[in-house]
C-alpha cells in the first residue's frame, strides 16, 4: 500500500466534496438550522397542546350538600386545581342543565357517552350516577352514627367494604385514548377528581370524628439522588446524544459515498482513476478516510448544535435539565471514529454498486432499516451494558458510551476491549467488502438493466453455469429462511398447544425436508447443469469421512462449552428450556430421536448448505466468506439465538471440511456425529453417568445432571481439533476458477505467470 | 510494446446471456508506431483497451505491456501506460491544473520534474487560458485537451487513445491527430481506437479492422489493399464487415 497515494487521493476527495453546494449543506448548514428550528417547532407544539382547553361533559356531578362543588359555573371548581389558572383549561358542559339532552342520553348513558367522545362533541364524559349524591350522603350519615372513635373501626372506603356498609356507585369516565387530547382530558379530570374525593374523604373523617392523619398516616420526603448529583442530566444526555451520534455518523457518510463512487462512474472519472498507478485497495483507502472525515464532521456539528439546541429547550422546560457531564466529548469523540470508519466503509461497499446518484439514493433506507434496530435496542428499558450485550456492533458501543457518560467508569471498563474488539473486527470486514467491490468489474461497470422477470428467468434458465452463482446461492438461502418464517408463523400457535415428541417430530421433519432441502434441490435442478458438482456428491479423499467424524467426537468437548458460554452470554428462556428437553426427554425411543436430530439435519441441510449456497458462493472467489455467509444461513435457520450462534461456529468447521475435501459426505458424517452426540449427552449421560462416572479432570457432574467439560478436555478437545484440520487443510483443495484467480493475484507472480487462464463463468 | 494474445472477453448479459465482447484477438503494437483498431460501435475495441489499461480482468488469453502481465502485475502496466477514453473523465470541480497535478503526483514525479513537465504540456497543448478554469466549465475540446495532458503527464512509453476524437470538432480532432503523430515521432508505443476510416488512413502504421469481438483483418493499409484488392479502405471495411456478417455461424 502506497500511502502517499491515499494521501493525495484523499487530499483531493476532501477538496471536490468540500467544493459541492450540497454536501456542505449537509454537513455545515443543516445542523446549525435544523434544531434551532425544531427547537423553535417544539415550543410552538407545546404550546398548543399546554393551552387548548378541552370540553368535558359532567351529567351529574352532585356531592354531599355539605362539601364544596365540584363544578363552578362553567367549570370544574378552581380549588380542584394545582392552580386557578388551570381551571380554563377544561370546559365544562353540565349535562343537567340541558334536559333534553339528558334525557336523550338517560335510556343508556354509555352508549350516548361514547358516542359524544367517538364523535369529538367532548373530549371525555363524566357520569355520575342519578343517586350518587344521595347514596354518599347516606354513608356520610351512616359514619356519624358510628360510635367515638375508640369504636370498632371505620368502613374501608371503596371495594372490599364490610357487610351491609352502604354502598357508593362510583362515577364513569369516557374517553378516547386513540386521541391525544382526549387522553390529555383524561387526566386533567382525574385529578380533579382525586382532588375532590380526598376532600370528601378528609369530610367523612371529620365525621367520624377522626383526625384527617387516619387516611394518610404519614408523608414521605423525597431526594432524588440522580437529581442532586447530576445524574439525570447524564442519563437524559446518554440517551440522546449516542444515538445521534450514530444515526449522523452513517447520513454525514453516506451522502459523500455516494457522489465518491456512484457520482465518479456518472462522471466518467472512475475509469480515468482506474488506470492510473493508485491500487484499488489505495483508491479505497482514499474514499473510505474522506468519507470518514465527512460523516466525522456532519456527526461532530449535529451534535454540538443539538447540545447548544437541547440546553436551551430544556431550560425552559420544567423539567429543568442541567448540561450533559464534562467528559461528554471526549467519549463522543472517541466513540465517533470506530462508527465512522464502520459506515464509511459500509457506504462506500454500497455506493460502488449504485450505477448512479439517483440509484445510490434508494440504498439510504435498506442500509437504516439494518442500523436502527442496534441503534433502538440500547434505548429499551432495562437493556444494560453485559457480555452478552456488547458483544453486538454499533449497539455495544452505544450502550458503551452511556456507561462512560454516565460516570459508570468502573462498569464500563471491562467491556471495553470487547467492544473495541467487536467494532473492530465489523471495521475490518466493511473495508474489505469495500475492497471487494472495487476490485469487481460487475459491480464497477454494471449496465442499467431494465426489469423484467420473464427475461430475469430466461437469463436464469438460459445461461445457468455448472454450479450456481452467488446471487442464486444467496437467494436459496433467503428463500430458506423466508419460508422457514412463513411457516413458523402458520404453525406457530399449533406448535404452542402441542406438547408432544410426535407432533414435534412430523414439524422437524416437514421443515427439514420441505423448507431447507427442496428449495435446495429444485433450485439445483433448474439452475446448475452439474447437480453432482453443485451439492458436491463426489466420493471424498481416502480417510475424510473417519477424520470427519474423528473430528466432530474431538471437537465435542469445546462445542459443549461454548454452548454453556452462549447461555450464559444470552440466556435462553424457560419456556424454550422447557420446550428443547421435552424434545429430548418425551422421545419413544433413542434411535427417532437420532433420527430426528442427527441424521435427517445431517443430509437436508448440508445438501442445502454446504451443497448449493456455499458452491454458488465460491464463484466470489473468497472461500472463507462463502463459508462465512453460508455459516450464518446455517445458523439462521435453527431459530432460536443461542443455537444459532453456536450452530454459526460449527458451520464454519464443516464449511472449511467442504471446501478442503470437495465433498458433501464428509460435512453430512461431522454434523451427523456431532448432533447425535448431543442428543446421546443429554438422553443418556446422566445415567450412564451415576454408573460409571467420567474422571475429574474430563468432567464433571453439572446442575442438570449431564456432564460438564473441564478446561483440560476443551484444551485436549482443541488441539485434537487442530491436528485433524491441519489434516484436511493438507488435503489437495480444487478452487473455483474465481478463486485461483485471487489466488493469483495475491500472489502477484512474475512475468512467466502470464500464461495463467482464467475460465469464464457464464 | 504492447502484446495481445488470444484475447477473450465475456460478459454476462441479461437480455442477450453469454456476451462474446472479444473472441480471441491477437496483435502486437510498437514503439514509434500506431496501432489502430477500426471498428463500428460495440466491435469490442473498448473492451479490449480496458483490458490493456487494466481496468478490465481478461477471461482468457494474455496481454502484457512492456513485459508485464496485465492480470499478475497489473500496477507494474499503469505505471507505463497513458490511457485516454472518449469519455474525457475530468472532475466537474477541479481546474484544469490541479487536475494534470493530481495524476502527475499519484504517478509519484518530484515537484520539481512535474511542475516542469505541466508547463510543457500546458504550453504544447496550448493550455495556458484555461489552467484556472474547472472542469464543469470547459467546453468538450478544453476536456479532450486535459485528458491528453493527464495522459501525457509522466511521460509514459505507451499510450492508449479510445476513440479519443469522438464528439470533437474538426479544428480540436485535427489538432489531437497532429499530437498523436508527434508522439509517434517520440517514439511511443501507441494504440489508437476508431471508427472513423480517414484517421486511420492518416494515423496509423498498421490496422486491425474488429467486428463483433473478432480481427478480421490485420496489417499495413498497403497490405490491406493488396490483399483484398480494394484501394478505399471504407470500401474495403464495409466488404468485410459484410462478408462476416453473411456467414452462418455469425448470424
Amino acid at each position: 500500500m502506497n500511502w502517499s497515494n491515499v494521501k493525495l487521493i484523499l487530499h483531493r476527495e476532501v477538496r471536490d466534496q468540500l467544493r459541492d453546494r450540497r454536501t456542505l449543506f449537509m454537513i455545515a448548514v443543516l445542523p446549525l438550522l435544523l434544531y434551532p428550528l425544531l427547537g423553535m417547532s417544539m415550543f410552538q407544539v407545546l404550546q398548543f397542546v399546554r393551552e387548548h382547553p378541552t370540553r368535558v361533559l359532567v351529567i351529574g356531578a352532585g356531592g354531599p350538600a355539605e362539601s364544596p362543588a365540584l363544578v363552578d359555573g362553567g367549570r370544574f371548581a378552581e380549588r380542584w386545581f394545582s392552580a386557578a389558572e388551570k381551571s380554563r383549561l377544561l370546559e365544562v358542559t353540565r349535562g343537567d342543565d340541558d334536559l333534553e339532552r339528558v334525557a336523550r342520553i338517560k335510556g343508556d348513558v354509555g352508549r350516548a357517552a361514547r358516542q359524544a367522545v367517538e364523535g369529538g362533541e367532548f373530549e371525555a364524559v363524566v357520569y355520575f350516577p342519578p343517586d350518587f349524591a344521595r347514596r354518599l350522603a347516606a354513608f356520610r350519615a351512616k359514619l356519624a352514627e358510628r360510635p367515638a372513635p375508640d369504636g370498632p373501626p371505620p368502613p374501608a372506603a371503596g371495594k372490599g367494604r364490610g357487610k351491609g356498609e352502604p354502598d357508593v356507585p362510583g362515577p364513569e369516565i369516557f374517553y378516547n385514548t386513540a386521541k391525544e387530547k382526549s387522553q390529555i382530558t383524561f387526566l386533567r379530570v382525574s385529578r380533579v377528581l382525586d382532588r375532590w374525593r380526598d376532600q370528601i374523604g378528609r369530610e367523612n373523617l371529620a365525621t367520624s370524628r377522626l383526625p384527617e392523619s387516619t387516611a394518610r398516616p404519614f408523608q414521605w420526603e423525597e431526594h432524588d439522588v440522580a437529581k442532586e448529583g447530576g445524574h439525570r442530566d447524564a442519563a437524559v444526555w446518554s440517551k440522546l446524544l449516542p444515538f445521534l451520534l450514530v444515526i449522523w455518523a452513517l447520513t454525514g457518510a453516506f451522502y459523500p459515498a455516494i457522489d465518491l463512487c456512484a457520482g465518479e462512474k456518472e462522471r466518467g472519472t472512475l475509469e480515468t482513476l482506474l488506470s492510473s498507478p493508485a491500487e484499488r485497495s489505495e483508491i479505497v483507502w482514499g474514499k473510505l478516510l474522506t468519507v470518514m472525515a465527512f460523516s466525522a464532521v456532519t456527526a461532530l456539528l449535529n451534535l454540538l448544535s443539538i447540545r447548544i439546541t437541547g440546553q436551551f429547550v430544556m431550560s425552559v422546560l420544567p423539567s429543568q435539565i442541567g448540561p450533559p457531564p464534562p467528559l461528554t466529548p471526549l467519549w463522543l469523540a472517541l466513540a465517533l471514529l470506530p462508527m465512522s470508519a464502520l459506515f464509511g466503509a459500509l457506504c462506500l461497499a454500497l455506493a460502488a454498486f449504485a450505477k448512479s446518484s439517483k440509484e445510490g439514493q434508494y440504498y439510504l433506507m435498506p442500509l437504516m432499516m439494518v442500523t436502527m434496530p442496534l441503534v433502538i435496542l440500547p434505548m429499551a428499558p432495562g437493556v444494560e451494558l453485559t457480555l452478552g450485550n456488547s458483544l453486538i456492533p454499533v449497539a455495544g458501543v452505544v450502550l458503551l458510551l452511556r456507561a462512560l457518560m454516565e460516570g459508570n467508569y468502573l462498569q464500563a471498563l471491562p467491556f471495553v476491549p470487547l467492544v473495541v474488539a467487536v467494532t473492530l473486527v465489523c471495521c475490518l470486514w466493511a473495508i474489505r467488502w469495500a475492497v471487494d467491490q472495487f476490485n469487481s468489474e460487475s459491480v464497477l461497470f454494471r449496465e442499467s438493466e431494465r426489469l423484467d422477470v420473464g427475461r430475469w428467468f430466461t437469463h436464469l434458465l438460459r445461461d445457468r453455469g455448472d454450479t450456481p452463482s452467488p446471487a442464486e446461492a444467496v437467494l436459496c438461502g433467503v428463500l430458506i429462511l423466508l419460508v422457514q418464517f412463513f411457516m413458523n408463523y402458520a404453525l406457530g400457535s399449533t406448535q404452542l398447544e402441542s406438547t408432544g415428541f410426535r407432533r414435534l417430530a412430523v414439524l422437524a421433519i416437514v421443515t427439514q425436508l420441505v423448507v431447507i432441502a427442496t428449495p435446495a434441490l429444485l433450485m439445483t435442478t433448474m439452475l446448475t447443469r452439474s447437480p453432482r458438482r453443485t451439492l458436491l456428491l463426489t466420493r471424498p479423499p481416502w480417510g475424510a469421512l473417519p477424520a470427519a467424524a474423528a473430528l466432530a467426537l474431538a471437537l465435542h468437548p469445546a462445542a459443549v462449552r461454548f454452548g454453556e458460554l452462549v447461555r450464559k452470554l444470552y440466556p435462553i428462556s424457560e419456556e424454550v428450556e422447557k420446550a428443547l428437553a421435552a424434545l429430548f426427554s418425551d422421545a419413544p425411543s433413542l434411535w427417532q430421536l437420532l433420527l430426528l436430530v442427527a441424521v435427517v439435519p445431517a443430509i437436508c441441510e448440508e445438501l442445502a448448505f454446504r451443497g448449493f449456497v456455499l458452491s454458488g458462493l465460491r464463484h466470489t472467489g473468497h472461500r472463507w466468506w462463502a463459508i462465512v455467509i453460508s455459516s450464518f444461513f446455517f445458523g439462521v435457520t435453527h431459530g432460536i439465538l443461542q443455537q444459532s450462534i453456536v450452530a454459526c461456529v460449527i458451520g464454519l468447521v464443516i464449511g472449511y471440511l467442504a471446501v478442503q475435501s470437495g465433498s458433501l459426505f464428509p460435512c453430512m458424517v461431522f454434523h451427523l456425529t456431532h448432533n447425535a452426540l448431543t442428543v446421546v449427552g443429554a438422553r443418556l449421560c446422566p445415567e450412564a453417568l451415576g454408573r460409571n462416572p467420567l474422571p475429574d479432570w474430563l468432567a464433571t457432574t453439572g446442575d442438570d445432571g449431564g456432564y460438564a467439560f473441564t478446561l483440560t478436555a476443551v484444551a485436549l478437545s482443541l488441539f485434537a481439533a487442530g491436528v485433524l484440520l491441519a489434516w484436511f487443510r493438507s488435503l489437495p483443495c480444487a478452487p473455483s476458477p474465481e478463486e485461483a484467480l485471487r489466488d493469483a493475484l495475491e500472489h502477484q507472480a512474475g512475468p512467466g505467470a502470464s500464461g495463467f487462464q482464467p475460465v469464464a463463468k457464464p | 510494446m504492447i502484446h495481445v494474445q488470444n484475447l477473450t472477453k465475456h460478459y454476462a448479459d441479461l437480455e442477450r446471456g453469454k456476451l462474446v465482447a472479444l473472441d480471441g484477438i491477437s496483435f502486437d503494437a510498437y514503439p514509434g508506431r500506431i496501432y489502430g483498431l477500426l471498428g463500428p460501435n460495440g466491435a469490442g475495441k473498448t473492451t479490449a483497451l480496458r483490458i490493456i489499461s487494466t481496468v478490465l480482468r481478461p477471461t482468457a488469453g494474455s496481454v502484457s505491456v512492456n513485459g508485464c502481465d496485465v492480470v499478475t502485475q497489473p500496477s507494474q502496466v499503469r505505471r507505463q501506460l497513458g490511457f485516454m477514453s472518449a469519455n474525457t473523465g475530468i472532475y466537474d470541480r477541479m481546474s484544469a491544473w490541479e487536475m494534470v497535478e493530481y495524476f502527475g503526483r499519484l504517478h509519484g514525479l518530484t515537484d520539481e520534474r512535474l511542475r516542469a513537465r505541466m508547463e510543457t504540456l500546458f504550453d504544447r497543448l496550448q493550455m495556458n487560458e484555461i489552467r484556472d478554469l474547472l472542469g464543469s466549465k470547459m467546453s468538450t475540446g478544453m476536456k479532450q485537451k486535459v485528458s491528453i495532458a493527464r495522459a501525457l503527464v509522466h511521460d509514459p512509453p505507451v499510450l492508449v487513445f479510445d476513440e479519443a476524437t469522438v464528439g470533437l470538432d474538426v479544428l480540436v480532432a485535427r489538432a489531437l491527430l497532429k499530437t498523436v503523430a508527434e508522439l509517434r515521432e517520440q517514439g511511443k508505443c501507441i494504440v489508437f481506437s476508431t471508427h472513423i476510416m480517414r484517421e486511420v488512413e492518416k494515423l496509423c502504421d498498421r490496422v486491425a479492422i474488429v467486428h463483433r469481438g473478432r480481427i478480421l483483418a490485420e496489417g499495413t493499409l498497403d497490405e490491406l489493399r493488396d490483399r483484398h484488392d480494394q484501394r478505399d479502405l471504407e470500401e474495403l471495411f464495409f466488404r468485410l464487415i459484410s462478408e462476416h456478417d453473411a456467414r452462418p455461424t455469425a448470424a
